[in-house]
């Protein structure tokens, strides 16, 4: 830096410039692992697979472009991508209001604990911070139909137990309880938003003689909205991607009663190597996502408040 | 902010001095294998005598183990394979790979090919061009365990038995309280393997030319196979493996719960580990109908692209020499020349292994008739594993997987 001592005000002027430069820089600086890990890892991917989904796309071989076939054939001609995708429906469909109630009520339990909460608080969240494998591997155990925990349990009281991940009509079942298991997470995050609730809403309400049942309804519930909304709509999502589970768990079956959507297209891009069918499914499911969130914030709209959101209130409610 | 840039292009620099500095010093051969354990450590050895063979050579051995064929597509995908591979699924891949008549017939001399039996060779070949040496094989037997035979006082399985002689043995086995059967039956069987029970009974899955699959896969031959293992679930001549449970045959084979066990060399080692006196008897035939035989053939290939094709070659002649056939002992030996020099043709634990080779050669597995089998071959399983479930209505899951892999033959 001696130079620009020497070198009078000019050189002082561009210094001075290339110092506010750096520091407009630093932030991007700081936060450019993250923005070029999303732009290379992230979107750069995303983009790509849009293009290979126009193509057939063998990885190994000859790519073609082939326009919109891809789409076309998997709705039109390929069974299992309706089969897959009905199955997975029918997943979220029970798994996603299960893991709400259920993570809602574990929540309010443990806020409401006297003692203790700290201790089940972690036992709840365990099983969310073990590993896919391993959880699946102590399911296999509990379910397993000559072996298993479950079955030995319902011998005790005298039930022959069924064959859990062998019967068709019960490997879904077996699947949404074992993925529901997982639910710490959600639990976590709506415990929070209980604790952050201002005590004083309660005490105002207790004075006023509400009683306990229309301040859950009307103080706690509309309080957690941004909360429940959040994990509403990454249920959702989870629910269809479900695969590390299914994939370990049952394979897909037996009979693919457990072939979710995500498995059909993990086998088409690394069982087939159909690497072009396989990014089309990834964007047929994107767009199922997509479209159920947008569904969920319009719905939700109507009754999520957010904090220092201001609403003009129409008519005479509050007369 | 100058002070930075020269720190982060001196690092760059400095990098980049530093990857050049180990670049290869000496020629570095790439070989990819999917075994692991003791079969890796042979394959290593081979490796070894190999480099001292050649000075200056390096063989990097690059053990796939279970994700063998993500590992591989992802080097091809990225213009980047290993020089030399394990290779089996030939249809999948022979567009990238090297094919070797010129040089099988170049270097004759020295290879033999007429070593090779020719269903082995058949298998590396697509549309006429060899595309991989074979390095290993296992034809289908039936493992049996000597002390449940003698004990329950059924007579032994003969050379030439059927499967009517083999139901009527297992029956006698099942022990309820024991939960001991005579034989298993397979719920979810690798395709690939089953194919060779439709063989036995004169049907295929699909035509030769690979288009047509309606009056093969769901033929009245085909539904009678699937039924008779239905029917064996059924009258507890066989446990079901594979239903929402895990446990293999090998695993109840071994500790004495089925008296016999349909499967091929894979299985000898921990077999003769179990410490039981057991047999090998060949597959059973369907009536006079001679047996055929699953292959199960592993192979080494060369990639079109290879960095070093000359040196490759070398290696697969190499691997391909009698004494390197010799020390790959997890598998069968390739060449008929070794076989006979061990006394394996002759060895009753082996002989089964090789007999049924010599009838094994007629038919060409499915998945080499058409490039869409895989997919077809799900549905397939799928048929296979409901008759399971159902014990019966083989015919109707034949037919409902053939109506569901009607597009895919296109």
């Amino acid at each position: 830096m001696d130079m620009a001592a020497h070198a009078g005000p000019k050189v002082e002027v561009v210094r001075r410039r290339r110092a506010n430069a750096g520091r407009h820089l630093a932030p991007f600086l700081f936060i450019s692992p993250w923005i070029l890990g999303f732009l290379f890892f992230t979107l750069g991917p995303l983009c790509f697979s849009l293009t290979m989904s126009f193509f057939d796309w063998p990885v190994v071989g000859e790519r073609t472009f082939v326009g919109l076939d891809n789409y076309r054939s998997m709705f039109m001609e390929d069974p299992q991508f309706r089969e897959s995708l009905w199955i997975t429906v029918k997943f979220a469909a029970i798994y996603v209001p299960f893991n709400i109630v259920m993570s809602f009520l574990l929540a309010l339990l443990l806020h409401h604990a006297t003692f203790a909460s700290g201790f089940f608080r972690t036992v709840f969240y365990l099983p969310s911070v073990i590993s896919g494998v391993a959880l699946v591997t102590i399911w296999s155990w509990i379910y397993s139909r000559e072996y298993g925990l479950l079955n030995f349990m319902l011998s005790l009281v005298g039930i022959d137990g069924p064959n859990w991940l062998g019967d068709p009509s019960l490997a879904l079942v077996a699947i949404i309880v074992a993925s529901l298991w997982g639910l710490g997470g959600t639990m976590l995050i709506l415990l929070t938003g209980l604790k952050a609730i201002p005590k004083e809403l309660y005490e105002a309400a207790t004075v006023s003689g509400v009683p306990a049942w229309a301040q859950m309804l009307f103080i706690t519930l509309p309080m957690l909205g941004p909360m429940l909304i959040f994990t509403f709509i990454t249920s959702i999502i989870s629910a269809f991607q479900q695969l590390t589970i299914a994939l370990l768990l049952t394979k897909g079956g037996p009979l693919g009663s457990t072939y979710f959507f995500a498995m059909y297209i993990y086998d088409n891009a690394f069982k087939y190597f159909d690497m072009g069918y396989a990014a089309a499914g990834s964007w047929v499911m994107f767009a199922i996502v997509l479209t159920l969130s947008l569904v969920v914030m319009r719905w939700s709209a109507a009754w999520v408040y957010y904090e220092g959101e201001v609403r003009p209130v129409d008519g005479d409610r509050d007369a | 902010m100058p002070e930075m840039r020269t720190t982060i292009i001196g690092s760059l620099l400095a990098l980049a001095v530093a990857g050049a500095a180990t670049a290869r010093a000496e020629e570095v051969l790439r070989f990819a294998t999917w075994d692991t354990g003791e079969s890796l450590a042979i394959q290593q050895a081979i490796a070894k005598k190999f480099e001292e063979k050649h000075p200056g050579v390096k063989v990097q051995v690059e053990p796939y183990a279970e994700g063998y064929d993500q590992k591989l597509v992802a080097a091809f995908g990225a213009g980047n394979p290993p020089d030399v591979m394990y290779m089996w699924n030939f249809p999948q891949y022979y567009t990238s790979l090297k094919p070797l008549d010129e040089l099988i017939a170049r270097d004759s001399a020295e290879i033999k090919p007429d070593d090779f039996p020719e269903g082995l060779m058949n298998t590396t070949r697509i549309e006429g061009k060899t595309y991989g040496m074979p390095s290993g094989f296992t034809t289908q037997v039936v493992f049996y365990n000597k002390e449940m035979f003698a004990k329950a006082g059924v007579e032994e399985p003969k050379e030439g038995w059927t499967w009517d002689d083999l139901r009527a043995k297992a029956g006698k086995f099942r022990d309820e309280a024991g939960k001991v059967y005579g034989f298993a039956v397979d719920a979810k069987p690798d395709p690939y393997d089953f194919e060779q029970f439709l063989w036995s009974n004169g049907t295929k899955y699909i035509s030769d030319d690979g288009k047509e699959i309606d009056g093969y896969m769901n033929s009245d031959a085909a539904a009678a196979v699937l039924g008779m293992f239905a029917d064996m679930a059924k009258k507890e001549e066989a446990v079901t493996l594979h239903l929402g449970d895990e446990t293999g045959g090998d695993t109840l084979f071994q500790g004495g719960k089925i008296a016999m066990f349909q499967s091929a060399m894979w299985d000898k080692a921990d077999i003769d580990a179990a410490g039981f006196s057991y047999g090998v008897a060949p597959l059973p035939t369907f009536g006079d109908r001679p047996a055929h035989s699953a292959l199960g053939v592993s192979a080494i290939s060369i990639a079109k692209d290879a960095a070093h094709p000359d040196l490759a070659w070398e290696f697969v002649k190499f691997f391909s020499s009698p004494d390197s056939v010799a020390m790959r002992v997890n598998d069968l030996p390739v060449r008929k020349s070794v076989a006979e020099a061990k006394g394996m043709t002759k060895d009753p634990v082996y002989k089964p292994f090789f007999d049924i080779l010599a009838t094994s050669n007629t038919e060409r597995h499915a998945y080499l008739k058409n490039a869409n089998w895989g997919k077809i071959q799900d549905n397939l399983a799928r048929a296979i594993e409901a008759t399971m479930i159902d014990q019966g209505n083989a015919k109707a899951h034949l037919d409902d997987a053939v109506k569901r892999s009607k597009r895919l033959l296109k």
